[in-house]
């Protein structure tokens, strides 16, 4: 037997030796190139030609990822396409968590022409997208108004944002608030929409009452929806300026401050008094919407994406309002950011990616589009052509709102926009565990600030 | 292990009383040879030596060197040592993928492993008959689809408008529907269910055709003694199965391990950290947050796990066997 | 054998339970595809107007032609090649045993528990370097490499029994090694072979993590992989994925009712001898 161990453990050991050379081997110096991968990322992007880029007229195939159950970016691609015959497109979508999981990637190693991108700021500091200055001066998107464009802004490194070169476009800017469902406000006796803060908690204990669902927000699977109505709530109680600051990474910036906690707390009111839907942590976002259009549920926090789908499938039954002040007459503020698409910074045809940009903020036709399928406010000089949109629609309402919004300088990006992962790893978790009453207010904003701060140092 | 393993195929093959012989000639012959020159041997094995050098050991020491240094994957690298294991260990959400992927063998394993064995040996009866032969081929369906297909079917029966919870409201068992797999408490058993239900009849039948090899005559001595059914289970079934067993324990446990495919599509790793699997987490942080260093520490934890497990269990099933 | 009569009952019962179980989802799969395209049917239940077009609109929407012609493909470079030189290496391991092949064993071995997990991410930085991401080429070169150590367990299982003076009444006939090999010791070992094939096969279409990492379109992955992308972009419309997982899964459950007894001797042994 000890004859046979002995002879047993030679190749072992024979084994381990080469594995082990090996390695030395390999580990002479680590992995990663330190230089060809990332070309600079400030140079600008067209070349000396200050004549605007176009698709030409060769045969183009555009590559897009954009993002599933978002009918507006594949309707305007096809318009497009009718009106430049020689641009084809192919397009991949997935769900927003898989396209934010798969962003770095995918534009390192397989580069799309144009892409949904929520959240820029660690994909800009690893060069993967490309500087689009160069295409604003061409195509005059710095004659906009400015507003538009800063939250697209990112400095050297991608922090802050807010400012300097500019790295992803919209196809259009969006207002979020409260849709409600008409016949069940009716029947709890709302007669119009609430002003304050306690108005709405107000109608939402009524409608629990009334055994109406009150709000049908989902939470569930990588997408914690809970984020919609905490932001409007700490935007309720306090200014929006420290909000966006955050958002943007600008030094020093915190979630975790005092008016935040209030609004936080008044979300856990919510939960505890049952205003949300009971299985709120097993629904997505799509599952949300189908119960929402069924009529099951009076209010659900979302954005303008979806008045034109509420206008074709609830035709007059959907109502939106902002969100209210906590405090009578106090200023209104809500979630308005352009849904962002970058172009890769090795995409094979940026100049045409980029002209399409440009096309859907300046064509008549695909303004109508953005009007009536995305059902938000197409991008572009502030004189440019608005279609004419239909009396009573939740469409007519939600671009009404923005003027509002515009008015008491109230617009603030999204809080799950702030870093790359903060969403999923920092506020879908611990909305969820709210929900689940395993996570405090003061928790909440806690567990998200530290997660914030390891991820801007990293 | 080679010489455990050897002696394991040896008793595998058909013809057992022949086997000594044959070891013996063969020990005989071995210095002997087949006077084939030593390189044709190995031009023989080159090709597969070679497939499997580049594109399975380089990237095994690989993912060892990536372990030792931070990187995104994109610019230079920094050498950081045992850092990223330290950080594996000490993190609550790391470690967290770990804690779940023993709980998960608890589902794959275990449950199966037990009921197979208790199904198994009540159907050992009519295993010969047209029943059981259809039985044989339904049973593996669920081997034979991917995995990700049993995760998105079973993702639908446990929502909340989905055939688990039809069935409970039928009953009257309402209070108990929930969604399955959005609930902090009961996700991780929910994917659970999935994979035991994947491996479910595989178990079965491997135990089932363990069980077919046993001579009867033993049966029959035992019911000569008077024993009743459990004394046979345990004083005959049982010990004959061993490294069936064994197998299933392995198979299962590994499965169990490095589950990847049914957490990917059913959970995605939530709700929060709930049902995060080592798999999944390697995954995530090489590809989306850019951590190439901890992701590979992960993995190389990951591996030890699973011969950690595996070892000992061969040892244990497969010693003493003639 | 004294079986008592109502154990066979018992067992019946038993066994009938267990296939329903296993069954169930496969019902709900395809009650929940005949709905209307967009809804969620409650639990299963039979549609009141079953929407067959659905399984129509999921072969077109997915591009099952492509998919199927994709898998295809992808399991014609992995099987015949992990093949050939799986039982090539199992023959000289098993058989010829020459200086120095426990230890090339012993290598192979290394490698039977390893999960996939464990390499892959520095396979998508090799892939990425050879320039092969996002081809059939990096899902089929991995999977050969990583189906080694199983090939060449297997095989050298089968060679291991061959008796000695087989060959040495071939080489005194004047055959060289190969000849050895491929005209001698293959045929014989063709039901090893084929049940190795099957397994192969298997494990080929329904690879999952190899496929969405190394492959962005779905139509140069395999069907498992392709399944993960479909649910990607269509996983909001139930019935539509429930029509389009039906019909991914379809070829394999053909092969498998066709050639079952393969199958199952192969899904048997191959776990015991693993």
């Amino acid at each position: 037997m000890l004859g046979r161990v002995r002879t047993r453990w030679r190749p072992a050991m024979l084994t381990i030796a080469a594995l082990a050379g090996s390695v030395a081997v390999v580990a002479c110096g680590g992995p990663g190139s330190s230089s060809s991968e990332t070309s600079s990322s400030t140079q600008s992007s067209t070349t000396a030609s200050a004549q605007a880029p176009t698709c030409g007229t060769e045969p183009v195939t555009l590559r897009a990822y954009f993002e599933t159950g978002f009918p507006l970016a594949g309707a305007l691609a096809e318009e497009f396409s009718k009106q430049f015959p020689n641009v084809e497109w192919d397009i991949r979508e997935d769900q927003f968590a898989v396209l934010t999981q798969n962003a770095p990637r995918v534009l390192a190693d397989d580069p799309p022409d144009l892409m949904r991108l929520p959240q820029v700021s660690e994909l800009v500091k690893d060069g993967l997208l490309k500087n689009l200055d160069g295409y604003a001066k061409a195509f005059g998107w710095d004659q906009w108004p400015a507003s538009q464009l800063s939250q697209m802004r990112l400095g050297e490194g991608g922090r802050p944002r807010g400012e300097g070169s500019l790295y992803a476009m919209g196809l259009n800017f969006s207002m979020t608030g409260i849709f409600y469902n008409k016949e069940l406000a009716e029947k709890i006796g709302m007669t119009e929409p609430p002003q304050t803060l306690a108005e709405l908690d107000e109608l939402l204990a009524k409608a629990k009452a009334a055994g109406i669902v009150p709000i049908q927000q989902f939470n569930g699977g990588a997408t914690g929806g809970l984020a919609f109505p905490l932001q409007n709530l700490m935007a309720a109680y306090g200014p929006p300026g420290p909000i966006n600051d955050w958002i943007f990474q600008k030094p020093g910036a915190t979630i975790d401050t005092p008016t935040n906690l209030k609004a936080a707390e008044h979300l856990a009111e919510w939960i505890e008094k049952g205003y949300f839907v009971k299985d709120a942590n097993a629904i997505d976002y799509a599952k949300m919407m189908s119960r929402f259009i069924d009529g099951e549920g009076l209010l659900i926090f979302d954005g303008d994406w979806e008045s034109g789908t509420l206008d074709k499938q609830m035709p007059g039954k959907a109502g939106f309002f902002l969100m209210p002040p906590a405090e009578e007459g106090g200023a209104r503020a809500a979630m308005s950011a352009p849904l962002t698409y970058g172009i890769a910074e090795r995409a094979e045809n940026a100049d045409c990616a980029a002209f399409f940009l440009n096309w859907v903020a300046t064509d008549e036709t695909a303004r109508r589009i953005t009007v009536e399928v995305g059902g938000s406010h197409p991008m572009g000089p502030a004189d440019a052509y608005m279609p004419p949109v239909k009396e009573g629609s939740v469409t007519a309402a939600t671009l009404a709102a923005g003027a509002t919004i515009a008015e008491d300088n109230g617009a603030m990006d999204f809080i799950a926009n702030a870093t790359g992962s903060i969403y999923a790893k920092g506020w879908t978790p611990n909305l969820q565990k709210m929900v689940a009453g395993e996570q405090t207010p003061k928790g909440l904003l806690e567990t998200v600030q530290r997660q914030y701060e390891s991820e801007l140092e990293d | 292990m080679a010489g455990s393993v050897r002696d394991a195929i040896v008793d595998l093959t058909e013809a057992r009383p022949e086997a000594s012989a044959r070891r013996r000639a063969r020990s005989a012959r071995r210095s002997a040879g087949l006077r084939t020159p030593a390189w044709v041997g190995w031009l023989f094995v080159a090709p597969a030596l070679l497939v499997y050098l580049v594109f399975v050991l380089r990237p095994l020491v690989a993912t060892f060197e990536y372990s030792l240094y931070r990187w995104n994957g994109i610019g230079p690298s920094t050498w950081v040592g045992l850092d990223n294991y330290r950080e594996v260990f000490t993190d609550p959400e790391l470690l967290k993928t770990i804690t779940n992927a023993f709980e998960l063998i608890v589902f794959f394993s275990v449950i199966p492993v037990l009921l197979g064995l208790a199904i198994a040996s009540v159907i050992r009866r009519i295993a010969t008959s047209r029943l059981a032969l259809v039985g044989r081929t339904v049973l593996f369906l669920p081997q034979v689809i991917p995995l990700v297909a049993a995760g998105i079917a079973w993702s639908w029966m446990l929502a909340d408008d989905g055939f688990v919870n039809q069935v409970l409201r039928w009953v009257g068992l309402d209070g108990a529907a929930r969604a399955w797999l959005g609930d902090f408490s009961t996700a991780l058993p929910a994917v659970g269910a999935i994979g035991a239900w994947v491996l479910l009849g595989l178990v079965t039948l491997l135990l089932l055709s363990g069980m077919s090899k046993i001579d009867p005559v033993l049966y029959e001595a035992a019911r000569m003694d008077g024993a009743g059914p459990l004394r046979e289970f345990f004083h005959v079934t049982l010990p004959s199965l061993r490294q069936e067993i064994g197998v299933c324990v392995t198979v299962t446990v590994i499965a169990a391990l490095a589950s990847f495919d049914i957490v990917y599509v059913s959970t995605q790793g939530g709700p929060g950290n709930a049902t995060m699997v080592p798999g999944l987490e390697i995954y995530y942080q090489a590809f989306s947050e850019r951590r190439i260093g901890v992701a590979s520490a992960l993995a190389v934890v990951l591996m030890v796990l699973v011969l950690a497990f595996v070892l000992p269990i061969q040892w244990l099933t497969r010693r003493g066997e003639r | 054998m004294i079986v008592a009569r109502r154990e066979t009952w018992v067992a019946r019962g038993l066994l009938i339970a267990l296939m329903a179980v296993t069954i169930v989802p496969f019902v709900s799969l395809f009650t929940t595809a005949l709905h209307e395209s967009g809804t969620y049917p409650d639990g299963i239940s039979w549609p009141s107007d079953p929407h067959w077009e659905n399984f129509l609109d999921a072969f077109r929407v997915a591009h099952m032609g492509e998919l199927l012609w994709s898998s295809t493909l992808i399991v014609l470079g992995v099987v015949p090649v992990s093949l050939l030189i799986g039982t090539m290496a199992g023959f000289a391991i098993g058989h010829l045993r020459m200086w120095g092949s426990r230890l090339l064993f012993l290598l192979f071995v290394l490698g039977l528990t390893l999960p996939f997990e464990g390499i892959i991410t520095p396979l998508y930085y090799q892939m990425r370097d050879f320039g092969l991401l996002n081809t059939r080429w990096a899902i089929i070169l991995p999977l050969i490499g990583l189906f080694m150590p199983f090939a060449v367990f297997w095989m050298r299982a089968h060679f291991v029994n061959m008796p000695d003076e087989l060959s040495e009444a071939a080489r005194m006939d004047g055959a060289n090694t190969w000849q050895l090999f491929w005209r001698i010791h293959v045929p014989l070992a063709l039901p090893a072979i084929s049940s190795l094939a099957i397994l192969l096969f298997l494990w080929t279409w329904n690879q999952f993590l190899l496929a969405i990492v190394l492959v962005d379109d779905p139509a140069k992955r395999t069907m498992a992989g392709a399944l993960g992308a479909f649910q990607g972009q269509w996983g909001t419309d139930m019935p539509l994925l429930c029509a389009g997982s039906l019909l991914i899964l379809t070829p394999t459950l053909i092969l498998f009712v066709v050639f079952q007894r393969r199958f199952v001797a192969a899904l048997l042994q191959g776990s015991l001898k693993g």
